[in-house]
Formats: C-alpha cells, sequence, structure tokens
C-alpha cells in the first residue's frame, strides 16, 4: 500500500531526525524544505531518514542539497540514513550519492 | 615686429568657454541629426573663436582622402575633397598635432583659396579617436585681423573632443544599424532556404536534415514522390559560405528539382544540372551533389555522385558499404558524363550526407571522416530512421560543426508507430502522480525491468514538472497532455503543452560537479532518455517535447515480428 506523504521532525539521540515518507515530488517538496531548514535552525545534529520514501524527484533533492549546504556552512552535521533504493536510484544519476554523507542507520551517523 | 608676436595670449579656460563646451556636448549628446548638429556646431565655433570662416574636415576610409563634412563662411566648400596628407588640414592629421598657422603664404602646406576667399591664418585641430586621428576641425582668419593665439588653440582642442565623440558615436550607430540591416536579410535569407527544404512526410522512406554553420547554408536536400511511385532524392553542398554560395544553392536545387522530376536516370539528371550550372556559374564555384530514386515496392537505390562523400550502405547484419563518388562536382567541367550506381536497399540503410558530418572534429581535433561518421551511426542504430537522425545530429553538435552540414537517410518503414497510451492533465502539480502511475502501467505492460521504469518514470515526471514550473508559470489554467508510442524498440514519450513557446535552446544539462539545488530536471532526463528536444506544434501556439528511450522490448502481439 502507497505511503502517505508526511514529513515530521523528532528529537533522537541528539539528533533532529526529519523522517520522510512517500512520493516526494513537486507537490510538496516544499514542506520537507522548511522542514529540513526548520531542523537545522535547531542547532543541532540533522538527520533526514528516507527509507520510506518510494519516490524523489528533483525538487525533492533540491531540498536536501539546500539542507546540506545551509549545514556545510555552519559545520553543522547533516546527513541521510536509510535511503530507500528509489532515492539511492536518484542520487546516483545526479552524481550526488558521493556529496552526501549517507549512514545505514541514525546509530552509524551519530558515530561518524 | 609683427601683429602675430605683439598678440598677448590669454591663458585658462574662462566660463565662457565652459558655457561653450556645455552647450557642445549636451547638443551632441541628445542629437537625432548628427549632420546638421555638426553643422550647428561649426557655425558656433567660428561664433566664439571670433573666426570668419570655420570647417570640419573628415578621413574617408575607403581612399583615405579628406572631405568636408562642415562649414560655415562666405565660402560653402561642404563637400570639397582633398587628398590625404594634403594641405595644412592634411598634416594637422597626419601628425595628429594642432596646427597654427600665423600667415599662410610662409606655409609650403597651404592647399590654396577656394572661391575667392583669401585665407590669412588658419587653426586647426585634429578629431582624435582610439583608432587616430578621424579628421580636423579648422578656423579660417581671426576677425579683425587679429590673429590666433595659444588660448584659441586649446579651446579648439577642447572642442574637438566632444565633436570627436559625437561622430564616432554616430559611425558606431551608423555600423550598428547596417549589422542589423544585414542581420535581417540573413534571417529572411535563410528563411527562404528553409521554405525551400522539403516538408515532413509521415512515413515517407527519405528523411533528411540540414544544419547550417552560419545564418544560411550552402547545403541543401529535398526529395519527392514521383507518379510512378519511386521517390527522388538528392543532397547538395555548394563550394564556400555566405550569401553568394547561398544563391548558388538556391539556383542549383532549383535546377536539381525541374530536371528531376521526369524522372531521368541520375547520371543524365546530373549531366544536365551540370550543364546549366557550367554556363552560368563563374569565380571558381561548384556544387557537389548526389541524387537519385528509391523504388519503395523494389527496394533499389539508384544514384549518381557528383564529389559528395561516398553514400554509405548499411544493411540489416550491420555490414557497412562505401560507395564514392564518380564524377566532379558540377560546374566545373562540362560535356562530363556521370556513372549511374544501384543497389538493393532492401530492409538495409543509406546514409548520403555533406562533408560537414565528416569534417567535424574529433576527441583529437581531427576530422572524424567517413569512418567516424559510420560510428556514430553505430550508436544510433537502434533508434527509428527520425530519431538516429536526430540522435546523428546531437553528436554532431556536441563536436565542433565547422561546415554546413546535411545528412539524409533513406530506409523502408517497416514499423507502424503504435499508439500505447496517454493522459492529459491540468497544470497542477497534484496531477503529477496521475502521469507517474500512467507510465509505470504502461511500462509495466512492456514487461521493461523496474529500475529502468523508476527512471523512466523520472525523466518523465520531471519534464511535466518543468512545464507546470517554467512554460504555464504554475497557471492552473493551462493543460497538458503525455502520449506513448511505440517503434520497434523505441518508446517515445510526446508530451504537449500549449504554454508560450519556450526558448529551446536554452534548455540545457548543466554541470553536475556544481553542487547546487535546483535546475536538475534537465540532467535526469538527459541522462535517462536516449534522444530528447522540442519542437514546434504544426497547429496552434505551444511546445512539444519529444522524448525517446530506446530499451529491449519484447514484439508487441498485434505486429508480426520481422522475419530473419
Amino acid at each position: 500500500m502507497a505511503e502517505v506523504n508526511n514529513c515530521e521532525t523528532a528529537e533522537q539521540k541528539g539528533f533532529q531526525v526529519v523522517q520522510v515518507q512517500g512520493e516526494v515530488d513537486l507537490s510538496w517538496s516544499q514542506k520537507l524544505r522548511k522542514a529540513v531548514l526548520d531542523a537545522l535552525a535547531k542547532g543541532q545534529p540533522v538527520a533526514v531518514d528516507l527509507s520510506r520514501v518510494t519516490y524523489i524527484d528533483s525538487s525533492g533533492i533540491a531540498a536536501l542539497v539546500e539542507g546540506f549546504q545551509s549545514a556545510r556552512g555552519k559545520s553543522q552535521h547533516f546527513s541521510l540514513v536509510a535511503v530507500s533504493q528509489p532515492v539511492i536510484a536518484v542520487l546516483e544519476l545526479a552524481r550526488l550519492d558521493r556529496v552526501f554523507p549517507i549512514f545505514p542507520t541514525l546509530d552509524e551517523a551519530a558515530q561518524s | 615686429m609683427s601683429k602675430a608676436a605683439t598678440a598677448q595670449p590669454q591663458m585658462g579656460i574662462g566660463a565662457d568657454e565652459v558655457a561653450v563646451l556645455a552647450d557642445f556636448s549636451q547638443a551632441f549628446a541628445t542629437t537625432l541629426d548628427i549632420n546638421q548638429t555638426v553643422r550647428q556646431a561649426v557655425e558656433q565655433i567660428a561664433a566664439h573663436m571670433n573666426a570668419e570662416a570655420a570647417a570640419l574636415f573628415l578621413v574617408d576610409g575607403s581612399k583615405g582622402e579628406l572631405v568636408c563634412r562642415a562649414c560655415f563662411g562666405p565660402v560653402d566648400v561642404t563637400g570639397i575633397r582633398i587628398p590625404g596628407g594634403r594641405g595644412i588640414v592634411g598634416r594637422s592629421i597626419k601628425h595628429n598635432k594642432v596646427q597654427l598657422v600665423q600667415n599662410v603664404e610662409t606655409d609650403a602646406d597651404h592647399a590654396g583659396d577656394v572661391g575667392g576667399f583669401v585665407t590669412r591664418s588658419i587653426l586647426c585641430a585634429p578629431l582624435t579617436s582610439g583608432s587616430g586621428a578621424i579628421g580636423a576641425l579648422q578656423v579660417l582668419n581671426k576677425r579683425g585681423g587679429d590673429f590666433f593665439n595659444d588660448h584659441d588653440r586649446d579651446i579648439l582642442r577642447l572642442l574637438a573632443v566632444p565633436t570627436t565623440l559625437a561622430l564616432s558615436n554616430a559611425r558606431l550607430a551608423q555600423e550598428l544599424m547596417e549589422q542589423e540591416r544585414i542581420r535581417r536579410e540573413f534571417q529572411l535569407a535563410r528563411q527562404m532556404q528553409k521554405e525551400l527544404l522539403p516538408t515532413r512526410e509521415k512515413n515517407c522512406p527519405v528523411i533528411g536534415i540540414n544544419l547550417p554553420a552560419r545564418e544560411i547554408s550552402g547545403d541543401f536536400y529535398d526529395h519527392y514522390t514521383l507518379p510512378d511511385g519511386r521517390i527522388a532524392f538528392c543532397v547538395g553542398d555548394v563550394s564556400g559560405k555566405g550569401m553568394d554560395a547561398a544563391l548558388l544553392m538556391v539556383r542549383a536545387s532549383s535546377l536539381l528539382r525541374w530536371a528531376g522530376k521526369e524522372g531521368t536516370p541520375p547520371d543524365r539528371w546530373l549531366k544536365r544540372v551540370n550543364e546549366e550550372i557550367c554556363t552560368t556559374v563563374t569565380g571558381g564555384r561548384f556544387v557537389c551533389v548526389l541524387a537519385g530514386y528509391y523504388d519503395p515496392v523494389s527496394g533499389m537505390l539508384d544514384w549518381s555522385n557528383g564529389g559528395l562523400p561516398p553514400l554509405l550502405l548499411r544493411n540489416r547484419a550491420g555490414v557497412f558499404r562505401e560507395v564514392i563518388a564518380d564524377g566532379p562536382p558540377l560546374g566545373i567541367l562540362s560535356g562530363i558524363n556521370y556513372p549511374s550506381n544501384r543497389a538493393f536497399l532492401g530492409n538495409g540503410s543509406a546514409y548520403v550526407f555533406s562533408d560537414g558530418a565528416t569534417d567535424v572534429r574529433g576527441p583529437e581535433r581531427e576530422p572524424i571522416g567517413v569512418g567516424g561518421f559510420r560510428s556514430l551511426i553505430e550508436t544510433v542504430v537502434e533508434l527509428s530512421p527520425r530519431a538516429r537522425l536526430r540522435g546523428l545530429v546531437s553528436q554532431l553538435r556536441r563536436m565542433k560543426l565547422a561546415d554546413d552540414t546535411t545528412l539524409m537517410l533513406i530506409e523502408q518503414i517497416n514499423d507502424q508507430p503504435q499508439y500505447l497510451g496517454g493522459i492529459s492533465i491540468a497544470c497542477d502539480v497534484e496531477c503529477l502522480r496521475l502521469v507517474r502511475q500512467m507510465v509505470n502501467r504502461q511500462l509495466s505492460d512492456l514487461t521493461v525491468p523496474a529500475e529502468v521504469r523508476q527512471q523512466i518514470v523520472l525523466a518523465i515526471d520531471e519534464a511535466t514538472a518543468n512545464v507546470i514550473r517554467h512554460a504555464y508559470h504554475g497557471d492552473a489554467s493551462g493543460r497538458m497532455s503525455l502520449d506513448i508510442w511505440r517503434e520497434g524498440n523505441n518508446l517515445q514519450f510526446v508530451l504537449r503543452d500549449w504554454a508560450e513557446p519556450v526558448e529551446s535552446d536554452a534548455i540545457k544539462p548543466r554541470d553536475l560537479d556544481q553542487c547546487r539545488p535546483g535546475g536538475l530536471g534537465i540532467n535526469l532526463i538527459d541522462m535517462v532518455m536516449d534522444e530528447w528536444g522540442f519542437e514546434q506544434p504544426e497547429e496552434g501556439k505551444g511546445n512539444i517535447l519529444r522524448m525517446v528511450k530506446s530499451l529491449e522490448l519484447e514484439a508487441p502481439a498485434e505486429v508480426a515480428a520481422e522475419p530473419a
């Protein structure tokens, strides 16, 4: 059954974790962008959990790139965790799979 | 002691001079008629400097002569010409220095008087631009028997500056207008050339494409169906570039059409056109032409080649045969015969091309030659004929196209495009999911592997989102449609909108090494699709984005697989 499009942020293990689910496309990628930037504004390390994302387009990727660049400017931790296969495929196409810090789990992101 | 020696120099620039300079600059800055302003300026200079006469000379670029563009005084010398370097004005320009001559009788360079005016003294200042002196301003005879002095010299030098600027600007504006006029004429010529090219016919086994290296092309192609069902075709390449080559191109293509209408055998066809061109073309111009007939019923190809690169035959097994030119280009030698060639095309392909296709530079900066062009063909053989030509064009464009390039492909059309399905949606981001679902379903029906399916869905989604964002700018009243066609192993995705036409040349993939948000969509389309490009709809406004993906597809149930 298709996931409902949603993203929620919660604190876990000292991280602001943005949990994303569903199909990220132009219709709501701005919501993801805002969630990522709001999480970064709290000053803690940020991880975006993409395990339940079944589709992502370039507008969703752009939201993640913006978060990554914003964090890098402030030397803040920003990583993608538990990235689903559809997302990895798009990151590879866009040659961004080696740009983002990507971890299988939040624990591994915490240890980095 | 002479009067000149006793004249008291007035040093410095006074309020009067500043006011005159300001008036001058203002008049020149705002003028719409430079000739009238120059005439007024010369009159003002004469009045301000208390001179009996004043004149402005300009260097005539073509002959180096000096021509009087404006004057003030008892004798009108406007239009008078002086050989370059002659006279005191010529000396001023030649040496790019102010000349102050109190008594012209003692100056050997004085060129003499015109119309009874007696010159006593001359003050002459060059008009100096970045490229040297473009002319000179001169004043003659201080009124009241007085003499020009160093102060007058400084004033004239000062007034020469805005005059030079205004004249330079006027020349620049004139050059720009001339360039614009030429550009418009070239555009018109290009449009006329385009109209000479054959219109696209659905399912025609002969298709062509012409890429001009400049605004207008020396290349051309043509094809048309004869009453007996054969298709006459020709590709031509006129020597040289520019307007004269273009005019010869128009003549040659008209002659070829006229001479080929009757189905004359190709050797006699070229011979006839050669005789016509030889009688009228001069200046070493010539035309390379390959012309012939294709019979779709028998699959036979007949042609003659006068100076064009070899015709390439490629059979279904991938074996190439090059058939080199049999005769010289047209327009060089009258009375010669062109041998005919004949080949059975069957279900193979014939490629005809001008040397622009083989002269493009490869990675080593060497022309790729016929071998290189064959290699390019190998990379697109799986595509449908039209997509193949577009693929070749894309690859040639990625290299450096140095010459006009024309490609023609002759191939029997076996696979009729099969319509798989489509969707019409409102310009609403909420509809993107519907498009993805439809594409996914169609691809699943074709048993396209999941990974490839994901990529195609992504590319279509990006293209659809681009229409919403960039063509309609989010205007929810807009509509678009996506249709999917299958042509052999190619899937064509045709995305049509009715928005304002986009600047398709400006839509290109960006450098992926730059990590930045946005602008990725076109890269994703470019990476996923084998071909993509914009077309103008034949009817109505809007845009068509055609994307082609070549896949290993199972034979469709309703179309019999081609026998081995």
